[in-house]
């Protein structure tokens, strides 16, 4: 369990995070989110002990990292933006040096350093020297190293910047499998990101806590649909208006003759487009286009941050 | 700190610095050898390691210009932070990483040695006299250099600031004669390196000296350590 007390840092005149408290639970995946410049870094930053407060604390698993450096840091693995990696090291001389920083005792070296490359997909690489990898396999390398030790405690700075879509493909995935063993603090600026990884999204705007809450209690957990219906409007939207758990339905511009285009909002107990194709169907109105919008993350993220 | 110091030490032989610094180390020694010994026909083991100094000089910002400048500037010095390795260990591992490629390049300076003995005599405690006081000497700049290079994150500039360091450092007992008060000039002149440095030369086992030298490496080898714990706790930005 992580825990952020009143943490404030400030450099000369700017206040960098101003009295931000949140808790990332055990085996929970917290996402913090934030414009460039909003506090994300400086506070993983001080969350690992890299730098300290200026006032308030931070808890890994009850321990503070300035005060209890070695039990505290002891359960924690940081990935920084920039993956701290040292180019005249193979892959596995490199895991073997972080594993040892972590005190893994030496007998369990070779086989934890195996088993994390295997699980990042590292190990056709190991005998690579870092500075031959691509900007991908640099990522993960970065990755593996947090892992050394099995850290009951996980944090990434930005994880998939800079990577391709596959190998933003590949990294969520690996968090997502990472998620259900550790406790996961990820800071991104990806919306849908945080949608598909986190438990929780904590929202940071120029050093200050603006949300922090249950991704799942975000916007009532609704969901909207956007369907163009080819019909005739004045039988359509009287019967759409029916459906089961509709919160409102916003008639959208259509420019097509004979098409309508309507927004449907619907509660979290609706299955939408279950009943929006059953409707058209017993209707005999085909259905040219449906798409889903989930509760908007981005719309949560503009108010949350908005002056 | 066996950790970072065995990662460090091996580092410098994975980078063309350890050879480079070797090499040209003793190289320049060979050639100090054959300039003050072999063609003046000299057998003074002592006046060959004084003129050495001025390699420690040039030569020893090499070892240290990457050791934290590096670490800083590729954010590398965040695995290390977030670690539960304490910070004095980390410092303390570097340290002694740059010393063992030090005490390498020293250990070479020992043909001369041997060619001095096979021409010549070499007594055993002149020899330890004179190689216990070049390599206090040669510490202690490692020690000044590692403390400057903390306050840049290029290579270049922290190799200049050392050299620039280890200048004042060995004139400093010129500008303590040029300073008119008596009290500053003192000061000046008790940090002298050089000073400290002549009982050894002499062939003098100077406790006093060695006392000097030891608290001097201690100094700045703490004062590193302390100037990266107060980066932490910085409230102005770099320290």
């Amino acid at each position: 369990m992580v825990e952020v007390l009143d943490v404030s840092k400030r450099y000369g005149r700017v206040q960098a995070l101003s009295g931000v408290s949140l808790t990332a639970e055990k085996g929970r995946v917290l996402g913090l989110l934030g414009q460039n410049g909003a506090g994300k870094t400086t506070l993983l930053n001080i969350i690992t002990g890299c730098l300290a407060p200026s006032s308030g604390s931070v808890k890994l698993g009850g321990k503070d990292p300035l005060l209890n450096p070695a039990q505290a840091k002891r359960a924690l693995g940081y990935m920084p933006e920039h993956p701290p990696l040292y180019d005249e090291m193979t892959v596995e001389e490199y895991l073997r040096f972080a594993s040892e920083l972590k005190n893994v005792p030496r007998a369990d070296i070779p086989g934890h350093v195996r088993e994390i490359m295997r699980s990042t997909g590292l190990t056709e690489m190991r005998l690579r020297l870092l500075s031959h990898l691509s900007k991908g396999y640099r990522q993960r390398v970065g990755l593996a190293q947090a892992l050394c030790g099995n850290p009951e405690v996980l944090v990434f700075d930005e994880p998939t910047v800079g990577l391709d879509p596959k190998q933003i493909t590949e990294i969520r995935a690996l968090i997502k499998t990472l998620s259900k063993e550790h406790t996961i603090i990820f800071s991104s600026h990806i919306l849908p990101e945080v949608r598909q990884l986190c438990d929780s999204v904590a929202i940071l705007h120029r050093g200050e806590l603006k949300l922090f809450a249950a991704l799942g209690s975000l916007g009532g957990g609704s969901a909207t649909v956007h369907c163009r219906i080819q019909g005739e409007a004045k039988k359509l939207h009287p019967a759409l208006q029916h459906l089961d758990d509709l919160q409102s339905m916003q008639a959208l511009p259509s420019s097509e003759h004979g098409v309508i285009a309507v927004s449907l909002t619907f509660g979290k107990t609706a299955m939408p487009e279950k009943q929006v194709f059953t409707l058209c169907s017993a209707m005999g109105t085909p259905i040219l286009r449906m798409t889903r919008h989930e509760d908007d993350l981005e719309q949560i993220f503009l108010q949350a941050i908005a002056e | 700190m066996k950790t970072v110091f065995k990662r460090e030490f091996l580092s410098f032989f994975r980078t063309p610095i350890g050879y480079v610094f070797i090499g040209v180390f003793t190289a320049l020694s060979g050639v100090i050898f054959y300039l003050y010994n072999i063609v003046e026909l000299s057998g003074e083991l002592l006046i060959f390691l004084s003129q050495l100094t001025l390699l420690l000089m040039l030569l020893s910002p090499l070892l240290t210009m990457r050791l934290l400048s590096e670490e800083t500037r590729k954010q590398s010095e965040k695995l290390l932070l977030s670690s539960p390795v304490p910070l004095p260990s980390i410092i303390l591992g570097k340290f002694l990483a740059a010393a063992a490629v030090m005490l390498i390049a020293i250990a070479l300076t020992n043909v001369c040695t041997v060619i001095m003995m096979i021409y010549g005599t070499v007594f055993v405690g002149e020899w330890f006299v004179g190689y216990l006081g070049f390599t206090l000497q040669a510490m202690s700049f490692l020690a000044i250099d590692m403390f400057l290079t903390c306050f840049t994150v290029s290579q270049a500039s922290a190799a200049l600031l050392a050299f620039a360091g280890n200048l004042v450092l060995w004139m400093i007992d010129l500008i303590a004669d040029a300073v008119p008060v008596t009290a500053v000039a003192n000061i000046l002149q008790f940090l002298s390196l050089y000073d400290r440095y002549e009982p050894f030369i002499l062939g003098q086992l100077s406790f006093a000296s060695i006392s000097f030298f030891v608290a001097f490496i201690a100094l700045f080898v703490i004062a590193t350590m302390r100037l990266l714990d107060a980066r932490r706790f910085s409230q102005g930005g770099a320290v």
